[in-house]
């Protein structure tokens, strides 16, 4: 039968057949479903994001692998009651008021979703109350807000000024990306900051989760 | 090839064949029936289901193949723009090529200072000054999104200075259809009203989906908007190929071409006859940085397919040229604008945008568009093609000069050499007098060409009551904006 080991291994090669049998096999052979997660599959992905890192490997793979991944966390899962299941921290995401673009924040989404975020994706249009009932629901630890319209970004602000007024600016880190958006504009509305592109936002939120 | 580009004398582009062509059309049909689009606005989503579209139980409309038919139909295959003095300079059809500038880069690349920093009123201004004076430049974009003046005027208040600082046609970007209105409005003022405007358009509106398959509200208000004034618009996705669209060229093209089809079926149904531009472009993203990439090989190939679609459909085609991801006006910027520039020109795109974007479209740089004003006179000279009748096969000069002889002093010679392409920055001259004139490079010399023009070019002006009922749209908007 395949090990613990073997699961490093096929996440790195994002087979999600392999993942999910072994995962099922070591599972009924009765091995604790957290160390499976910890020392078998959490291992895959943090070594294809040191090879991505490298320059070894590319955005498209890194996908493959979280989902063969997340295919064993999820098997794994269901055996842990009660148990916190390992993350590196919350983050509620979405495109402001008026704006349908989602690309870059799904790319955002995907890429913190890889590095072990639990990611709350909000979509598109979203409003600033909307914004608030999550944080108020999820209490995440990182609010992530996308533009790509220069007329939608004012949008950002008022997602700002609602958890001011809500009372919930202090329990949240504000993050903010699209095109048009920068730094200034970032220090300008008050956020707690900005990335120019999705490799960069990842690690903004590990910095600051 | 049919559908091939078709230039002078016998030069010819093609990149699909009629067989690829019918596969891509085929394969966008099915996109349209069998996948759909969101349509985020009423009357359109009504204008489409009366047309004989299908609405689903998941709200997505699927678009029959024969009201894509009926629309390519109706479709003018032709437009003429013209100039702010109504002198007709652009023609939208078969192979001919028009350049123009790009609109709304954040940074403006200081080109004697090499400093970054955000576009000023006055900074886009001169710029469009600047594409005025270009004799290759065909018509004007809005440069740079002004950081001086309130967000909600910025497209209003750069389409006065478009007006106001060049003669050219114009291609614009407007945030919404009430924007559109008040260019529409200034555009009449210009060119001596709106019945005038309506049958000489002046200027081509932008209008694009929101990839994959959606139609969002803004712009397809501007798209019936277009439709019912007659302004001339395209429906043109900016396709980022692995992300909004799938990442092989045909399947990029296939959805985008969907896209635009779908955006035409609209514009149809609300005014059949109504002037409407074919294409899209393509920025793939990169997988290791997730950056949109400007001016990559796939990006050339995706246009060679726009032109000969458009060519197949009989529409006019919208395109890029002269434009690159380079940070910096260097040899990349050089490299891949040119590329583009060369290419557009083969493939017989009618107007194409973008000449002067570098950092894929964040970034202005005057510099490579001065560049490129040589670079687009090099690729127009070859698309005069090779003339071979008998004066130009010459057979009898090489008779008169005879072996050993030298063509230098013949009257041939004499009576052709001046048809003979000419710089206007290049150096032909040798290396001692090149040094004795200062040893300028080439950048030093498209700097000087730069700081002539900003110092000595006046645009013809308007009529001071025409500038008058400009400001006057201006002001109103203001009024009504609460600003």
């Amino acid at each position: 039968m395949a090990s613990i080991k073997d699961l490093t291994e096929f996440v790195i090669q994002a087979d999600i057949e392999k993942v999910k049998e072994t995962t099922a096999a070591l599972l009924a052979a009765g091995e604790d479903p957290l160390k499976i997660i910890n020392e078998g599959l959490i291992p895959g992905i943090n070594e294809v994001g040191e090879r991505f890192k490298e320059g070894n490997l590319f955005v498209p793979e890194m996908m493959m692998s979280a989902q063969a991944m997340k295919a064993g966390v999820d098997l794994a899962k269901e055996k842990i009651e009660g148990a916190d299941i390992p993350n590196a921290g919350t983050i509620v995401i979405g495109t402001v008021a008026g704006d349908l673009h989602d690309i870059g924040k799904n790319l955002v989404s995907m890429m913190l979703d890889s590095s072990g975020f639990n990611v709350v994706d909000l979509g598109v249009d979203v409003p600033a109350d909307k914004f608030i009932a999550a944080v108020k629901e999820h209490k995440p630890s990182i609010v992530g807000l996308s533009a790509l319209l220069t007329t939608t970004m004012p949008a950002m602000k008022e997602v700002i000024d609602a958890l001011k007024e809500s009372n919930l600016r202090d329990q949240v880190k504000v993050v903010i990306g699209g095109a048009p958006v920068s730094q200034a504009y970032a220090d300008e509305i008050g956020a707690d900051g900005y990335a120019p592109d999705a490799a960069l936002a990842v690690e903004l939120c590990k910095k600051i989760a | 090839m049919e559908y091939a580009s078709k230039h002078g004398d016998g030069i010819a582009f093609r990149t699909l064949t009629l067989q690829q062509l019918k596969d891509i059309h085929s394969a966008s049909c099915r996109i349209l029936d069998e996948v759909g689009v969101i349509v985020h606005h009423d009357e359109a989503a009504d204008l489409l289901k009366k047309g004989g579209a299908y609405i689903d139980s998941k709200g997505r409309t699927h678009i029959p193949e024969a009201l894509i038919k009926r629309a390519l139909h109706s479709a003018p295959s032709r437009i003429t723009l013209y100039n702010r003095l109504g002198e007709p300079v652009i023609w939208m059809e078969k192979s001919n090529v028009h350049f123009g500038a790009g609109s709304d880069t954040l940074v403006y690349l200081d080109p004697f200072t090499g400093e970054r920093r955000d576009w000023t009123t006055e900074e886009v201004a001169t710029a469009i000054r600047v594409v005025d004076a270009l004799p290759q430049l065909d018509f004007v974009m809005s440069m740079g999104l002004l950081s001086d003046v309130d967000k909600r005027m910025i497209n209003r208040i750069q389409y006065a200075l478009m007006l106001k600082n060049s003669v050219k046609p114009q291609v614009v970007i407007a945030e919404d259809a009430p924007t559109v209105a008040d260019i529409t409005e200034m555009a009449a003022a210009a060119v001596g009203g709106r019945e005038k405007l309506k049958n000489m358009p002046h200027f081509v509106l932008y209008c694009e989906p929101t990839s994959p398959l959606q139609l969002p509200f803004e712009s397809v208000d501007k798209l019936l908007y277009a439709a019912e004034n007659k302004i001339p618009v395209n429906f043109a996705c900016g396709a980022v190929e692995g992300a909004s669209t799938p990442v092989t060229v045909a399947g990029a093209v296939a959805q985008a071409n969907a896209e635009a089809l779908c955006g035409l079926v609209l514009h149809q149904l609300k005014n059949p006859g109504a002037p409407f531009l074919y294409g899209f472009g393509g920025s793939p993203l990169d997988m290791r940085t997730m950056v949109a990439c400007y001016a990559v090989p796939e990006v050339l190939l995706l246009q060679g397919c726009v032109c000969d679609l458009s060519r197949f459909y009989s529409l006019p085609s919208w395109g890029y040229a002269g434009c690159s991801s380079s940070k910096d006006f260097d040899e990349q910027a050089i490299a891949e604008a040119t590329m583009f520039t060369v290419m557009g020109a083969l493939q017989g795109c009618n107007l194409m945008h973008d000449v002067f974007y570098i950092e894929s479209g964040r970034t202005g740089s005057l510099e490579l568009l001065v560049l490129m004003d040589e670079v687009i006179s090099r690729a127009r000279h070859i698309l005069k093609g090779v003339n071979t009748t008998p004066e130009y096969l010459a057979v009898d000069a090489v008779k008169r000069v005879g072996p050993g002889g030298n063509y230098l002093g013949d009257a041939h010679t004499a009576k052709h050499f001046r048809e003979k392409w000419q710089p206007t920055l290049s150096d032909f001259s040798t290396y001692s007098s090149w040094e004795a004139a200062g040893a300028k490079s080439m950048r030093e010399r498209i700097r000087e060409r730069l700081r002539s023009i900003m110092q000595e070019h006046k645009p013809v002006p308007l009529a001071p009551e025409v500038e008058e009922k400009i400001d006057a749209v201006i002001k109103q908007a203001k009024d009504r904006l609460g600003i």
